[in-house]
C-alpha cells in the first residue's frame, strides 16, 4: 500500500488508524480536508487529527468508512452498533457529514 | 450542526446518523443503554436530539420521564394527535431550555391548565395546539407569557372571542390559526395591532363584511382562510398570495386586481354576481385555483389564468362547450381535475395537444368512453391518471368487445411516466387489461370490478415496479392467488371484496410473501408501518427512505384528486384545504427537512 493512498486518522487519546484514502472519503468532511484547494496541512501530510474522537468511537468510523463502500458495492449486511455507542457515534457520525 | 436537509443525504445510502438512529431506538433496552449518558445527551446537536425524539416517539418508546434527558438539547417537539400526551409530559417539557417547536395539536388530554407547565417560555416560538378539545380561555393567560410566540395554532378548541381578543398582545406572531372559533368583528379589531401578521386562519368563524374590512389593517398578511363564514366582500388586500373563501357567498373579492394572488381555493363557493365576480383578479402570479362543486356556469374568467398549474373543477357545471378555455391555458397545467363533470372524451380530445405538461388527470364520473384513452396517451408528462366510475371498457368500439378488438388501454403505453392508474368502477374486463403489462413505470393500480378473474392477476405480475396493487370486488380464486407471481417490487396487495377466497388461501399467501402486505376481510392481520425496525418513516433520511417520502407525497397529493369525494366529508375537506393555505404548518412540515 503506498503512503499516499492511505490517510491517518488520529483520535483523542493519539491513536493512530492508518485507512485507505478511498475508505475515508466516505467521510464529506474528510473529503473536502484531503482535496481541497489551500494548504490544509492535512493534505499535505495526509493525516487528521480528532481532539473530539475518542478511540473507540474513531475504531468504529473506521469499520463503517469499509463496511459503507461494500455496502455501496452491492453486499448488502447489517452494520452492527452497539446501543452504548449510538449518541457518541452519532455525534462523530453527524461532524464528518458520514 | 449542519446536518439534516442537506443534499448530500440524498446520495448517502445508508448514512451512519441514521443507523445509530435506528440502533438507539431499537428497543426499551437500547434505549436503556443510553439514556443515563448525561454528558453525550447535554452536547446532543438539536437536530440529531429531535432525529431521535421523532424515531422513539414513533416506536413508541417515549415517555414522559425519558423526555428529561432531553431537556438541554432538543428543540423541536411534535407530539401531534398522541393520545398518551398530558399534564405530565407538559411539566417535563417546561424544563427544556431551548425549545422553539411544541406541536400538540389533537392531544385531547391537554387542559387549560397543563399549560400552566410552559408559561415563561421564552424561547417558543411556535405552539400547536389546534384541537385540544378541553383548551379554553383560561389557557390564554398562560400562552400570554410566551412573548417570542411567531406561530400561534388554536383551531378547533375551547377559546372564545373573548379570548382570541387577549391575543393581541402577542406582538411577534405572525402566523395565527384560529380556525373553528367563535370569533366576531370585535374580537378581529382587537387583533389589528399585530402588524407582523402574514397568516390568519378564521375559517367558520363569526366575521361579516365589516369586520372584514379590518383585513386591512395587517400589512403584511399572505395567506387568509375565510372559508365557512358570511363574509361576502373582501378589501383590496395588497399583499395577499393566498385565499380560501369556499362554501362562501362572493359578491366581490380583491376588486383593485392588485393582490399577488397565488392560490384560490373556492370550492363550493356562490356568487351574486358570477360574470364579475374573478374577472377582475390579478392572476399574473395564480397557480392554483379551486372551484370545485362551486355553481359557476361561465368558464371566461379562466382565459386570464396564463401561468396556472393546479386547477380543480370537479362537479362544476363545465362541459365539453367550456374546456376549449381549459386547453387555451393548458401550457403550465400540472394538475388537473375534472371528476364529476360533464366532460366527455370530445372534450378530453380538445385538451390534447395543449397540455403538455399535466401530470394528474382525474375524469372519475365523467361521461367519457374509450375514446378519451386514445387522447389520454398523447399527453406526455401524465404519471396518475383517474378513470374510475366511468363506462370505459378496454375496447376501442364500444359495440364490439369481442377478443380481437383493439385493446384502448394500449395507447398508454406511450405515457414513459404513469406511474399511478385507476380504473375501479369501470366496465374493464380480464381481456382488456393485457396491454397494462408492459407499463414500465407503474407503481399503483386500482382496480374494482365484480367481472375481473384470476387471469388479470397474470397481466399484472409483469409489471415490473408495481408497488401497490388493488384489485376488488374481483371473482379470483384461491388457486389464481396461488399461482400468482407478484412483481418483486410490490409492497401492498388489496384484496378486499373478492369473496372466493378463503382464509387458508390468504395466510399462505402472506406467508409466502411477508414483504407484501396484504388486505382482506379475511385477513386479521393489521400492519403497523410504525412499529417495523427496517421500514423507512417519512421522518427519516436514507434515500431509501427519501424516496419514500416522495411517493407519500404522491399518495397525499393523488387522493385528494382522485377520491377525495370518497374519502371524506364535506368538513373534512374544506379543513384540507384550509390546511393548506397555512405556510409551514405542522402538517406540511417535513421533519427530514429541517
Amino acid at each position: 500500500m503506498k503512503k499516499e493512498d492511505t490517510v491517518k486518522l488520529i483520535s483523542a487519546e493519539g491513536f493512530e488508524f492508518v485507512v485507505d484514502k478511498e475508505a475515508a472519503m466516505v467521510s464529506q468532511t474528510i473529503h473536502n480536508m484531503l482535496t481541497s484547494p489551500g494548504s490544509f496541512s492535512e493534505r499535505q501530510h495526509g493525516e487528521v487529527t480528532f481532539p473530539e474522537i475518542s478511540t473507540t468511537i474513531l475504531e468504529k468510523i473506521c469499520q463503517y468508512f469499509y463496511w459503507h463502500l461494500q455496502f455501496a458495492s452491492g453486499k448488502e449486511t447489517e452494520f452492527p452498533i452497539e446501543p452504548e455507542l449510538t449518541l457518541e457515534l452519532m455525534m462523530a457520525a453527524n461532524y464528518l457529514h458520514t | 450542526m449542519s446536518y439534516l436537509g442537506e443534499s448530500r443525504e440524498m446520495s448517502n445510502h445508508m448514512d451512519l446518523v441514521t443507523l445509530c438512529v435506528e440502533t438507539a431506538c431499537e428497543s426499551r433496552q437500547s434505549v436503556d443503554k443510553w439514556r443515563r449518558q448525561r454528558r453525550s445527551l447535554e452536547r446532543l446537536p438539536s437536530p440529531l436530539a429531535d432525529a431521535l425524539l421523532r424515531r422513539l416517539l414513533s416506536r413508541r418508546l417515549l415517555y414522559p420521564s425519558l423526555l428529561e434527558v432531553f431537556k438541554y438539547c432538543a428543540e423541536e417537539i411534535n407530539v401531534r394527535g398522541e393520545n398518551s400526551v398530558d399534564a405530565e409530559w407538559m411539566a417535563y417539557l417546561g424544563a427544556f431550555r431551548h425549545l422553539r417547536y411544541l406541536n400538540v395539536g389533537g392531544c385531547h388530554r391537554i387542559t387549560s391548565s397543563a399549560l400552566w407547565a410552559i408559561t415563561g417560555m421564552t424561547s417558543l416560538q411556535e405552539l400547536n395546539l389546534s384541537r385540544c378539545s378541553k383548551i379554553n380561555d383560561a389557557a390564554i393567560k398562560h400562552i400570554l407569557s410566551l412573548t417570542n410566540l411567531e406561530k400561534l395554532h388554536v383551531a378547533e378548541t375551547g377559546v372564545t372571542a373573548e379570548g382570541v381578543k387577549l391575543l393581541a398582545s402577542l406582538r411577534a406572531l405572525s402566523v395565527l390559526d384560529l380556525g373553528g372559533l367563535p370569533v366576531n368583528d370585535v374580537a378581529l379589531n382587537s387583533l389589528q395591532v399585530l402588524k407582523k401578521l402574514q397568516s390568519l386562519d378564521l375559517w367558520g368563524s363569526q366575521i361579516s363584511n365589516e369586520g372584514s374590512a379590518i383585513l386591512n389593517m395587517f400589512p403584511k398578511l399572505s395567506h387568509l382562510n375565510l372559508a365557512m363564514t358570511s363574509v361576502t366582500r373582501l378589501p383590496n388586500l395588497l399583499t395577499l398570495e393566498c385565499l380560501n373563501m369556499s362554501n362562501c357567498t362572493i359578491e366581490s373579492v380583491l376588486k383593485d386586481g392588485k393582490a399577488p394572488l397565488a392560490k384560490l381555493v373556492l370550492s363550493g363557493t356562490a356568487f351574486l354576481n358570477e360574470a364579475d365576480a374573478l374577472l377582475h383578479l390579478n392572476t399574473s402570479f395564480l397557480s392554483l385555483l379551486d372551484v370545485s362543486n362551486s355553481c359557476l356556469h361561465n368558464f371566461f374568467f379562466l382565459s386570464k389564468m396564463k401561468v396556472i398549474e393546479h386547477l380543480n373543477l370537479s362537479s362544476c357545471m363545465i362541459g365539453d362547450d367550456s374546456i376549449e378555455i381549459v386547453a387555451l391555458i393548458g401550457v403550465n397545467l400540472k394538475s388537473l381535475n375534472l371528476n364529476g363533470t360533464r366532460v366527455s372524451s370530445a372534450g378530453v380530445g380538445i385538451l390534447a395537444g395543449h397540455v403538455s405538461s399535466l401530470e394528474i388527470l382525474s375524469l372519475s364520473e365523467t361521461p367519457i368512453d374509450d375514446a378519451a384513452i386514445s387522447y389520454i396517451g398523447t399527453m406526455p408528462s401524465l404519471k396518475a391518471v383517474d378513470l374510475s366510475h366511468t363506462v370505459i371498457k378496454g375496447f376501442m368500439h364500444q359495440e364490439e368487445t369481442q377478443l380481437d378488438a383493439p385493446l384502448s388501454l394500449t395507447a398508454l403505453q406511450d405515457l414513459k411516466q404513469l406511474e399511478r392508474l385507476n380504473l375501479e368502477h369501470t366496465l374493464i374486463s380480464d381481456g382488456a387489461l393485457c396491454p397494462l403489462s408492459s407499463f414500465q413505470q407503474l407503481r399503483h393500480i386500482s382496480l374494482k370490478s365484480t367481472s375481473l378473474a384470476d387471469i388479470s392477476l397474470d397481466f399484472l405480475s409483469t409489471i415490473p415496479k408495481l408497488t401497490s396493487l388493488s384489485i376488488c370486488d374481483a371473482i379470483l380464486t384461491n388457486y389464481g392467488l396461488e399461482t400468482f407471481k407478484p412483481p418483486a417490487t410490490l409492497k401492498s396487495i388489496d384484496l378486499s371484496g373478492c369473496w372466493l377466497l378463503t382464509r387458508d388461501a390468504i395466510l399462505s399467501f402472506c406467508r409466502i410473501h411477508p414483504q407484501i402486505e396484504v388486505r382482506h376481510e379475511l385477513s386479521t392481520e393489521v400492519p403497523d408501518d410504525r412499529n417495523r425496525p427496517n421500514r423507512p418513516t417519512s421522518s427519516r433520511l436514507t434515500s431509501r427512505s427519501v424516496q419514500g417520502t416522495k411517493k407519500k407525497e404522491i399518495t397525499a397529493v393523488s387522493p385528494s384528486f382522485i377520491d377525495q369525494r370518497v374519502k371524506y366529508t364535506r368538513d373534512e375537506l374544506l379543513a384540507l384545504q384550509s390546511m393548506s393555505l397555512v405556510p409551514a404548518s405542522d402538517d406540511e412540515r417535513d421533519p427530514g427537512s429541517v
